[in-house]
């Protein structure tokens, strides 16, 4: 009887959520009034906390060639995240349900990519994709970023296909179900939170980068991060853009966990408690 | 009949132009004609950071494009950006650029590991670069970044920036009955009697110290390292530099709280506000007190020397220039470029037309048009640019020290040092000594040969 009473939202309680949520959001709160004060009210001391905000920084941006700089951005993280699902996810189902002396080996030898720190790859990507013509492509960003998410997905996605018990793919198979149909009508619909989530994880690693978009693109394929970081110019940090540029990278990736926030939670925990 | 007459004159008429025509494609058949275009057909790749230079040339860039029948593909990027990947691109040996911007913080690390072409041999053959382009009419010392030991040249500058002082609030130095400071102890003093003036700070800065630094550790006898470019050993805890040190660290007791880490906009906002009385730094980031629209204090603005130390007198000097890469597919088309970006006839076409005063070129600096446009209230800023622009290349290039390959390495010792000093974390002789050691065991970690 006690413990729901203890739950209850105390104005103590609802205030020190408040505080936390303001503390925990200040630096995003603090970018997005940068972005809507004019350069002027930018370098005010002390900042002013009421002015008549202006769109003027996400107007010029909109007109600059940081829009093509967002839409790469989209397609390299939605293209690396589509085509890492889409091997990966089969790949861990296979791990899962193979019972194969090698199984450990393969797993671990898959992970090894994972273990040295992505700038160990950049010079030898960088000297390939002169090489073979891929440097400044939205291809040559997709193929890295898929090569880098793909074993997150396989190893993110085993534990998924761990807790789905045979038994119910053996009774398909004795009701006369293929291979195929059985992984997609049945085994991935119940492993939905998880790819939610390692989708997720995917777009974001992708979405983020900046050390590989630096490396690999010049004008053309240039993704929105590092577009923010050409308004650090020789004469002068156009902050304005900068904030503007900083709150509409984050958008993407807010509405996305927000689209698929349901499946988030219980994704992100579900594979860890294995039975 | 008078009909009949039109009627025939018009088929004569016609007949003529018929016949003028084919003669002329007789005599200059298409290919030929094309070829009037020396690089038809060619695609030029370039690189720099953005600036407003290249900001303005974009809209001359269709002129050249018509005249030599070569697009232009120009890249653009942030300055860290640029750098990054010029970088990598000319240190693996790259061809995807027929020209750069030679950065003047790279240059001696690109001129001395080979990665450019030597543009004497554009510059001394009277077929590829007619006498009029004088390549000796650019400032001395905007080029001795560019030049190696043998005289070879490896870029033209475009760009100078010079340091120059700023005043923005005269009318309270006149009050307290204070001149335009011209030495170091002048300068100490007017900004501990005008800070705190009605809320005005008596000097402001910027967080790359070693930029500002240097000037007054030269001014006091010292330098970075012991002898460059010849001798890069760390001079960090010599008793001139110390001496600078502690003075600059005095200086910007002066200055707005945070200004250890104000960035150059922030610096400038506060003397252009006149919320800050003097800043030391480029020409370009200083005359906006007198120049821009922002200015809030043109009338009461000065812009000068910067003050001099009791043994030199060296205000910090740099350039931006163009060069072409070792490796680049189409050095003609890249030279022929380069030649006109910085004609005497662009150069004066961007001054005149868009006021863009920090061009490198001797005549165009010192021309009636050049001065008229740049002499704000009395003051001709076009003469403090060269005058300082040139020290260098007059004595003793004491700009040496930036163009060496490890000074960045020095460089963050030496901020993190001032930083230590000016916080009071550490005395100066104390940072000193430990960033002297720092500093040579960084060296000698990348490889420097001490």
């Amino acid at each position: 009887m006690n413990a729901p009473t203890s739950r209850k939202a105390t104005p103590g309680r609802l205030a020190a959520i408040m505080v936390t949520l303001l503390i925990l959001l200040s630096p995003f709160l603090w970018l997005l009034q940068m972005s809507f004060k004019s350069n002027d009210q930018i370098l005010q001391f002390p900042p002013p906390l009421i002015f008549t905000p202006t769109l003027e920084h996400y107007s010029a941006l909109w007109h600059s060639a940081f829009s093509a700089s967002f839409v790469n951005s989209l397609l390299s993280a939605s293209f690396s995240t589509a085509l890492a699902l889409l091997l990966g996810v089969p790949a861990a189902y296979a791990l899962s349900r193979w019972a194969g002396r090698g199984k450990h080996a393969l797993s671990f030898a898959i992970l090894v990519t994972r273990m040295a720190p992505p700038i160990a790859f950049t010079i030898p990507f960088f000297l390939f994709y002169r090489w073979i013509g891929l440097l400044d492509t939205i291809t040559g960003l997709v193929l890295v970023y898929t090569s880098f998410n793909l074993p997150l997905v396989i190893w993110m996605m085993q534990p998924f296909f761990d807790t789905i018990p045979v038994s119910l793919e053996e009774a398909a198979l004795v009701d006369g179900a293929r291979t195929r149909t059985i992984f997609t009508k049945i085994v991935l619909p119940m492993v939905t939170p998880g790819i939610a989530a390692t989708a997720i994880l995917c777009f974001l690693y992708a979405w983020n980068d900046f050390f590989f978009a630096l490396i690999l693109t010049r004008t053309n394929a240039r993704t929105a991060p590092v577009a923010v970081v050409n308004f650090m110019n020789y004469e002068g940090w156009e902050w304005g853009k900068i904030a503007a540029g900083g709150s509409l990278v984050m958008a993407p990736v807010l509405i996305f966990s927000l689209a698929v926030r349901r499946y988030l939670v219980s994704g992100l925990t579900a594979g860890a408690v294995k039975g | 009949m008078k009909n009949a007459s039109r009627a025939s004159s018009l088929t004569r008429r016609k007949l003529l132009k018929a016949s003028a025509a084919t003669a002329a494609l007789a005599a200059f058949p298409a290919p030929l004609i094309a070829q009037t275009k020396p690089f038809a057909g060619v695609t030029l790749h370039g690189a720099s950071f953005q600036h407003r230079f290249f900001t303005l040339l974009q809209k001359y860039i269709p002129e050249f494009e018509e005249q030599t029948g070569m697009k232009v593909d120009l890249q653009l990027s942030a300055f860290p950006v640029y750098n990054q990947q010029a970088n990598l691109e000319l240190s693996s040996g790259g061809s995807a650029y027929d020209f750069v911007n030679v950065t003047f913080i790279l240059a001696a690390r690109w001129v001395a590991a080979g990665l450019l072409a030597d543009l004497n041999e554009f510059t001394g053959d009277p077929n590829l670069t007619p006498a009029e382009w004088n390549p000796k009419d650019f400032v001395e010392g905007a080029q001795v970044p560019y030049r190696d030991a043998r005289g070879g040249t490896y870029g033209y500058s475009w760009e100078g920036g010079a340091m120059l002082m700023g005043l923005s609030r005269m009318d309270l130095m006149e009050k307290k009955g204070l001149k335009i400071p011209k030495t170091f102890a002048e300068l100490q003093q007017v900004c501990a009697e005008i800070n705190g003036t009605d809320g005005v700070s008596g000097i402001t800065s910027f967080q790359l110290h070693h930029w500002n630094l240097p000037p007054y550790i030269q001014g006091f006898g010292g330098d970075i390292f012991r002898k460059p470019p010849g001798d890069i050993m760390p001079a960090l805890n010599t008793p001139e530099t110390i001496q600078g040190i502690e003075f600059y660290a005095n200086l910007l007791k002066n200055a707005p709280k945070g200004v250890l880490t104000y960035t150059e906009d922030q610096a400038r906002q506060s003397l252009l506000t006149g919320r800050s009385n003097i800043f030391i730094h480029s020409s370009s980031w200083v005359t906006p007190i007198l120049l821009s629209d922002e200015s809030k204090v043109k009338e009461t603005s000065r812009v000068v020397r910067s003050p001099a130390g009791p043994v030199h007198d060296y205000p910090a000097s740099n350039s931006q220039g163009l060069g072409i890469p070792k490796n680049a597919k189409n050095k003609k088309a890249a030279w022929e470029f380069i030649k006109w970006a910085l004609s005497p006839d662009i150069s004066m076409r961007l001054v005149k037309e868009h006021g863009h005063s920090s061009v490198c070129r001797r005549s165009i600096i010192t021309s009636e048009a050049y001065r008229k446009l740049n002499t704000v209230n009395g003051q001709d800023l076009g003469a403090l640019y060269l005058e300082v622009l040139e020290l260098p290349a007059k004595g003793e290039n004491y700009m040496a020290y930036r163009t060496v390959k490890e000074f960045p390495i020095v460089g963050d010792v030496l901020n993190k040092a001032f930083e230590q000093v000016a916080t009071g974390q550490l005395p100066a002789k104390d940072a000193m000594n430990a960033a002297q050691d720092q500093a040579i065991a960084a060296l000698r970690r990348s490889g420097t040969q001490l």
